[in-house]
């Protein structure tokens, strides 16, 4: 019989090794994005180096990084604001009537490959002019929050005691000031959850605006992808660009890591 | 009170799916109005070796993604259920692969697996290892892009795992390490039967992902080298996007989709009747 603490430290063992394959290689290239020219390419590579910025400045001074760092920020924030505005009314129909067709269509949405909706959208959006702007983006983005905010707040909603709602009917309130003043406040840690993971899901999404951005409006994620097709064979600079997209997602994500894992897989279990 | 979010259901999903519909059974001249021509853009899929090729890659990348990170998954969400080790710096760490955009993991891969500048060909040779040719070989693709996939979501499974197996019942570990059970016993006959409602629930999730992985592959390869890694989705991307052929790429659009959506649905018979 191998005792307990043999057991535990074996454990620990495996867990380090398993850490250690998911940071390393994240630390490795993030690090990149802080090296000269000449060292990011060293091999032995150069594990103790002073730290520059100047793939920073290259990529906001000469690649006009920023313009496409604030269209994500747009496109993210109005596309996480659309699904708020459409989706936490529908999901509260759905909890309160017991009605199923939204529920049932944003798990559609969620689950149909993103190119099945494009060539049509691409149709429909050039012949009203709307391609290149940001508001298709932020719209064909909705397509995305929009789900992700009815089933998050799905089970806050369902929590909910009814009695709250009734009384505020007896009271005489109209059902926008019932939702707005009172379902709203009480499922606020829900809202919290569903914008987060809404705004990742927007500012990570890369295959709508390929197609249906402009050059003046693409995205960082976009703008990354030319880099690449380019050819640039300055990995700090593109380092540099893939830890200004990873960081919003990353960060924002740690604030509501405990209720993460549930939050990306809401729908799994009902559907 | 759901009046507006119908308006966008019907007209950003409901109508855009009927359209795709009605392309895959349309001819569409650059140009011109598409033109109905029934089971056609199907026939042709039929007798396309690049469809049935897309097709075998996609269930290739599939079968090799998914049973990684089951695998892998269980075996890392009972190590962290085990040693209750999943929290502060250990989750955030765990977290962190699923949360980057795809797109990072892509250029990630880029910088790491360079055939000739790349850390992970100088660290085999450090080792005495030969060198690998990773995402440029068509023999080594689909297995490099399946790698990097399970890099990024094995953790998003084992941490769903890992919370069904604390919501078990402890009484029954307990008999039945008191009968004596040997390890292998006790995970094969209590714990997996026991999380295998949890599984399913985490196979509907990757399946759902994996049939329509996009990203990572368009972003490295852009489907090559030659069409070693055109998945159905590359290959509709491709096909309507590259060279404008609306008719036929919506044919695949529609049976890619299908191919989702029967897939969640054999897994949501299959999470039945393993519940318990």
């Amino acid at each position: 019989m191998v005792s307990r603490r043999a057991l535990r430290i074996f454990d620990g063992i495996q867990l380090t090794a398993v850490l250690a394959v998911l940071a390393v290689p994240i630390a490795w290239t993030f690090l990149l994005a802080f090296k000269t020219r000449t060292e990011v390419a060293a091999l032995p590579p150069k594990l103790f180096f002073t730290p520059t910025l100047e793939n920073f400045i290259e990529l906001f001074s000469r690649n006009d990084f920023l313009r496409y760092t604030v269209n994500s920020l747009i496109v993210a924030s109005g596309s996480t604001l659309l699904g708020l505005v459409f989706g936490a009314p529908a999901a509260f129909a759905v909890s309160w009537h017991k009605l199923s067709w939204p529920a049932t269509v944003t798990l559609f949405a969620r689950m149909a490959p993103g190119t099945l909706f494009l060539l049509p959208w691409l149709i429909m959006f050039t012949k009203m002019g709307l391609v290149g702007g940001h508001f298709v983006l932020i719209l064909t983005h909705a397509a995305i929050t929009l789900p992700v905010v009815v089933w998050v707040l799905l089970p806050y909603l369902d929590a909910l005691p009814r009695e709250l709602v009734e009384c505020a009917q007896i009271d005489g309130a109209r059902q926008d000031q019932i939702l707005r003043l009172v379902v709203m406040p009480v499922v606020a840690p829900g809202l919290v959850v569903a914008s987060i993971l809404s705004f990742v899901f927007s500012w990570n999404y890369f295959l709508f605006a390929l197609v249906l951005s402009g050059i003046r409006t693409k995205t960082a994620i976009v703008a990354s992808f030319n880099f690449v097709g380019e050819g640039v064979t300055n990995w700090g600079a593109l380092m540099a660009a893939a830890v200004v997209i990873a960081l919003p997602p990353l960060i924002l994500t740690i604030l509501i890591q405990k209720r993460l894992v549930g939050g990306l897989a809401a729908g799994a279990v009902k559907g | 009170m759901a009046a507006p979010a119908m308006i966008f259901a019907v007209g950003m999903i409901g109508f855009p799916i009927g359209y795709a519909i009605w392309l895959s059974l349309s001819t569409v001249a650059p140009g011109a109005d598409p033109v109905f021509s029934g089971l056609d853009n199907y026939g042709r899929l039929i007798h396309d070796p690049e469809f049935w090729n897309a097709l075998k890659l996609t269930l290739a990348l599939y079968a090799m993604s998914l049973s990684m990170q089951l695998v892998l998954g269980t075996w890392l969400g009972l190590l962290l259920g085990r040693s209750n080790a999943a929290r502060g710096l250990v989750r955030t760490i765990l977290v962190s692969p699923f949360m980057l955009p795809p797109v990072v993991v892509g250029m990630m891969a880029i910088v790491i697996l360079d055939p000739s500048f790349g850390i992970a060909n100088w660290l085999l040779a450090e080792l005495g290892l030969p060198p690998g040719l990773w995402l440029s070989d068509p023999k080594t693709v689909l297995v490099t892009v399946a790698a990097l996939d399970t890099w990024q979501w094995t953790p998003f499974v084992a941490l769903i795992v890992m919370g069904g197996y604390l919501s078990l019942p402890s009484d029954v570990f307990e008999a039945v390490e008191l009968d004596g059970a040997t390890w292998w016993q006790r995970f094969r006959f209590v714990t997996l039967p026991m999380l295998a409602p949890t599984l399913v629930t985490a196979a509907v999730l990757r399946s759902v992902d994996i049939l329509r992985f996009f990203d990572v592959i368009y972003l490295t390869t852009q489907g090559g080298p030659g069409n070693a890694s055109t998945t159905l989705n590359i290959l509709a991307y491709r096909r309507g996007f590259e060279f404008f052929d609306f008719g036929y790429a919506s044919a695949i659009m529609v049976t890619l989709s299908t191919l989702v959506f029967g897939s969640v649905l054999v897994l949501a018979k299959l999470r039945r009747a393993v519940s318990w």
